[in-house]
């Protein structure tokens, strides 16, 4: 009896405290296990970077911001399993994150059913913001516009008059390489050859000799993982000397592509929405705090995970009320500036709620990613035609 | 002859040594996975999981102490060999004894296994991707031949041409092993039929612990000796598995020539049909054959299999 | 067995009565998950369990059923029409199912598992690569025709139930005789006059239709699939076996209470603990197949024997035992 007595005046003594520290509870579906498991845990850390700065300044409205972040494996079911919790059980008014393409187009399947906004961060497939869903928001641009840096570059420098297309047979490689292969096919850019193939691949070298046989200009590749390293360490191998090798993103522009394609690296261009050389306010603050935390460098997927962040909170603070409709009408009129660059959502086109940014390209130069396009953002010269393999040091 | 002759010729020289250098790679794989299956008949659905292990030993010795990857095959073989008896005998034997309706339970125990492994390395290793980044990675052997007034130009991976080298090495003294040596007869007789072997005095369990011990130890060998060309993260293994059964097939169970003609046949299967038919369905070439054989030659391509 | 007879109408009224109480979206759809797993093991018990022919594949099956449902309302029809995919996803897994026996229940033994995996790695890259019909690794997404869990809890209950009802008839017939035949020894089968392959080929016709319509449900359950979803090895084909073997292969009601065990502890372990919940469901499958080797309805049943056979023990006369089925 005590006993009770004593929990019930420790919890009447707690209460007040707890009504003080006020929370605001934000679901994220991220892939922590699985093949995607390293974009997730970047994700995570980002977001968890994002939220401390955020609570550290005094949270939104009093309220600290915490994260619900759950692992769904990749895994769609999973995915929309998570979101359906989220939304049905826990209540929150609002859905953030998902990586994939498929995971994210399966939670705004979700989303939208439910009537509960929800923000796009990674997921670049272009139809997730083609259905009309008036509940679907996305923060990074589609799939088909991560290639405009690289389609000015075209028009302006290269000029180039054909191009052999390899890419992921995935959501996102199909996407990018569609808009590639449509891009080229209007601009008189002849097509060599457009091929998908399955992650993983160990030996790249009999379709890469068909692309030395068909001598390109431009060798451009989609590739998500450790793909884009072996493609480039294996056309140095085959010596395969287009004028230039782009990447669609993704594989390209990791920091592991620096190490692991070493010397076979250099040279090669990749479209990229974001790159620390940014001029965005914040960029390189928080590639060089991610940096000193976890020991490791952030790419575009940290700082859409962080600029998430940042977009939510100041959500969050617009919204009259804090509900899914609060939340939409606050969400759609969003113009903010963030790391990762400019956001708001807009329609045009087929797209709906679609942020619109300008993509950039980058080039590895003496074992870097530096920004080479468009010319106001380039923090290096870009180096065209790259020389050919057997002509390098 | 015209360049795009010489082209052709060169692509098609390309296709077939990329397809044999890659196919003794997969032979390794399979030998391993033969093995098991000619013996214990039975699946191994940690195959590829244990091939991870040894690619993380392979990388742990060489960014800790610099250890060249062909080096730590003295490591990493007897590592493997120890990890698959430990396996056989504390985890696979006390479940293949139990009274059951159906023999598969010791599968869906790999099933598990492969769960653990692949979510340690997880847990362990992070999910980051890494390399081995070995000075002689790229390092290419070119052969250029004059033909016609063209040049030729072919080009040999060195770390492929050693690994096929290696490969065909350890699958000769795997087939020398089992025909020479008293254990390697006991193996065989095993694989044949396990009762009568036992009767004829046989040790089946530790016949079968060493036969667990010496595939692991064979796919441990093919990890070590894919790092240096490929990478590694704790999710690697699922799609070798594969690639393991359906070389296993294709030798025909415990036919250690089968194996390495299995591992050969789906490596140049994969890379001519990828150049000459379509790249997307590259995956799907092994098991087309896969199946060819299966209704034509049900006891492998050397029709000395046990089916 | 008298038991049941009471016990079954009782549980299925509360069964009946559950969307009416639990209101919570989230139990629901875990239930209904399960169900769907109850469905899929069930199927594969049948080939697997009472038939004895191993599928490391059923995922083909799956598939097919999902995507001939997705590929209904791609062509253009409402989501509504699409749960005609129950049937016309059942009737295209059969029809692949059929052609792969044909070829392939000549073979014995591994060889057949494997073909069937084959089969289905061979349809997932299919439907990776013939976007016109697939959309490849896009997938189909549409949004589901209902709104509320309800009506997808009573069709998923009216599934396992057909589903349930039709293997029991099945076993409880001729047909069932002849499976167990086969299983406990193909050639005593055949010196009897009973043909193996057509009746092998029964059994996997039968066990490919509740997958395919079981992939059917998925698809309208969830609005979306892609082909590396629906045709996954580790995440269907094994999964399938698993949930069979953990609840108790050859028995009527271990896939339910594998299915059960599947769902629950892989939702409970991934919310608890965020990191490394699936090591623990590895040794959880570890330590279920060392101590339950027959899962655990079947080392229940084990245990109710031995325990019978004590009593009986005087009355146990020499009987031969005949291939039997448990409870």
């Amino acid at each position: 009896m005590k006993k009770t007595l004593g929990v019930i005046a420790a919890v009447a003594f707690a209460l007040p405290l707890l009504a003080q520290d006020k929370t605001f509870k934000i679901g994220i579906p991220l892939p922590l296990t699985g093949a995607e498991a390293k974009f997730g845990e970047m994700e995570k850390q980002a977001y968890e970077m994002a939220t401390a700065e955020i609570n550290a300044k005094g949270g939104v409205k009093g309220h600290k911001l915490v994260l619900d972040i759950q692992d769904s494996g990749g895994k769609p079911e999973t995915a929309s399993g998570i979101v359906e919790k989220f939304i049905t059980t826990e209540k929150y008014p609002i859905v953030v994150g998902e990586y994939t393409s498929q995971c994210s187009y399966a939670v705004a399947g979700v989303a939208e059913k439910y009537n509960v906004p929800y923000l796009v961060v990674t997921g670049a497939a272009d139809k997730i913001t083609q259905q009309g869903w008036k509940n679907v928001f996305r923060l990074n641009p589609p799939a088909s516009l991560y290639n405009m840096g690289v389609f000015s570059f075209f028009e302006t420098v290269a000029k180039p008059t054909s191009i052999a297309i390899l890419y992921e047979n995935t959501d996102f490689g199909n996407s990018t390489s569609k808009a590639m292969k449509e891009y080229c096919e209007k601009n008189r850019i002849n097509v060599v050859l457009a091929e998908g193939y399955q992650a993983g691949g160990v030996d790249f070298k009999p379709i890469l000799q068909k692309v030395k046989s068909l001598r390109p200009d431009v060798v451009y590749m989609v590739s998500y993982l450790m793909d884009a390293s072996l493609l480039m360490r294996q056309s140095k191998e085959l010596d395969i000397n287009p004028k230039i090798f782009i990447g669609g993103g993704a594989g390209h522009t990791l920091p592991e592509f620096l190490t692991n394609a070493a010397e076979a690296s250099e040279d090669c261009m990749s479209a990229t929405l974001w790159t620390p050389q940014v001029k965005y306010p914040g960029a390189k603050k928080f590639f060089d705090d991610f940096k000193a935390k976890f020991g490791k460098e952030p790419d575009y997927h940290g700082a859409e995970a962080y600029a998430a962040a940042y977009v939510l909170a100041d959500t969050l603070n617009r919204a009259q009320a804090w509900t899914p409709d609060g939340l939409r009408a606050a969400l759609a009129a969003t113009d903010m500036m963030t790391a990762f660059g400019p956001v708001k959502f807009i329609s045009w086109g087929a797209f709906t709620n679609q942020n619109k940014m300008d993509t950039l390209v980058l080039q590895v130069v003496n074992k870097k990613f530096e920004t080479v396009w468009p010319k106001e953002a380039a923090s290096a010269k870009y180096i065209y035609p790259a020389p050919r393999w057997r002509d390098r040091k | 002859m015209s360049p795009q002759v010489a082209g052709q010729i060169e692509l098609l020289g390309q296709v077939l040594i990329s397809g044999i250098l890659l196919g003794g790679l997969y032979a390794l794989i399979g030998l391993g996975m033969s093995l098991i299956m000619g013996v214990m008949k039975i699946i191994n659905l940690a195959h590829g999981e244990l091939m991870m292990v040894a690619m993380y030993i392979t990388f742990w010795a060489f960014t800790l102490w610099k250890v060249d990857p062909y080096v730590s095959l003295l490591i990493v073989l007897p590592l493997m060999f120890l990890l698959g008896v430990g396996i056989q005998k504390y985890l696979l034997a006390p479940v293949m004894d139990a009274n059951t309706v159906l023999p598969q339970n010791q599968v869906l125990l790999t099933v598990g296994l492969g769960l653990v492994l692949s979510n340690l390395a997880l847990l362990l290793f992070t999910a980051n991707y890494r390399s081995v980044p070995v000075s002689y990675a790229s390092k290419t052997i070119y052969w250029d031949i004059k033909m016609g007034g063209q040049t030729i130009s072919l080009s040999f991976s060195f770390p492929f041409l050693v690994a096929f080298g290696i490969a065909m090495v350890l699958g000769a003294l795997l087939f020398l092993f089992l025909g020479k040596t008293d254990t390697g007869r006991a193996i065989r007789a095993t694989a044949q039929d396990k009762r009568a072997a036992a009767l004829m005095g046989v040790d089946t369990k530790k016949i079968t612990m060493i036969t667990f011990g010496l595939g692991t130890a064979l796919v441990g060998a093919a990890g070590a000796l894919l790092d240096p060309v490929y990478y590694l993260y704790p999710q690697i293994g699922g799609p070798f598995t594969n690639k393991a059964f359906v070389i296993t097939v294709l030798g025909g169970m415990g036919n250690i020539p089968g194996a390495i003609l299995g591992g050969l046949v789906l490596g140049l299967a994969e890379s001519l049909g990828s150049v000459y038919i379509s790249l997307g369905y590259k995956e799907a070439f092994g098991f087309v054959i896969f199946v060819a054989v299966l209704i034509f030659m049900p006891k492998g391509l050397l029709g000395k299999g046990r089916a | 067995m008298k038991s049941s007879r009471f016990l079954l109408p009782f549980a299925l009224v509360v069964i009946l009565l559950i969307p009416a109480v639990v209101k919570s979206p989230y139990l629901l759809h875990m239930l209904i998950l399960s169900m769907l797993w109850v469905v899929l093991g069930q199927s594969w018990n049948l080939l697997g369990g009472f038939t004895g022919q191993i599928s490391y594949g059923h995922a083909a099956f799956f598939g097919v059923g999902a995507y001939t449902t997705g590929i209904i309302v791609k062509l253009g029809y409402s989501p509504k029409v699409a749960w005609s995919g129950l049937l016309f996803g059942g009737l295209a897994a059969a029809l692949i199912a059929a052609l792969i026996g044909w070829i392939c229940f000549r073979l014995r033994g591994p060889y057949f598992s494997l073909s069937v995996l084959a089969l289905a790695e061979v349809l997932r890259i299919v439907a990776i690569n013939f976007k016109a019909l697939t959309n490849g690794a896009e997938g189909i997404l549409y949004l589901p025709a209902f709104n509320g869990k309800a009506y997808y809890y009573y069709i998923v209950l009216a599934l396992v139930t057909v589903n349930f009802l039709v293997i029991r008839s099945v076993m409880r017939s001729k047909l069932g005789f002849y499976f167990l035949a086969i299983r406990e020894d193909q050639d005593a089968a055949e010196s009897l006059g009973i043909n193996p392959t057509r009746y092998k080929l029964t059994s996997l016709l039968i066990s490919a239709f509740f997958t395919g319509a079981g992939g059917a449900f998925y698809m309208n359950y969830l609005g979306f699939i892609d082909p590396g979803i629906v045709f996954s090895i580790p995440d269907i084909s094994v999964m399938m076996i698993l949930v069979t073997m953990l609840g108790g292969a050859a028995t009527f009601w271990g896939p339910a209470v594998g299915a059960v065990l599947y769902i629950l502890c892989s939702e409970f372990l991934r919310v608890w603990l965020p990191s490394g919940h699936l090591i623990f469901f590895g040794i959880l499958i570890i330590a279920i197949i060392i101590f339950f080797p027959n899962g655990i309805v079947g080392s229940l049943n084990d245990l109710k024997a031995r325990k019978k056979r004590r009593l009986a023990a005087d009355a146990a006369a020499a009987t031969p035992t005949a291939p039997s089925v448990a409870a």
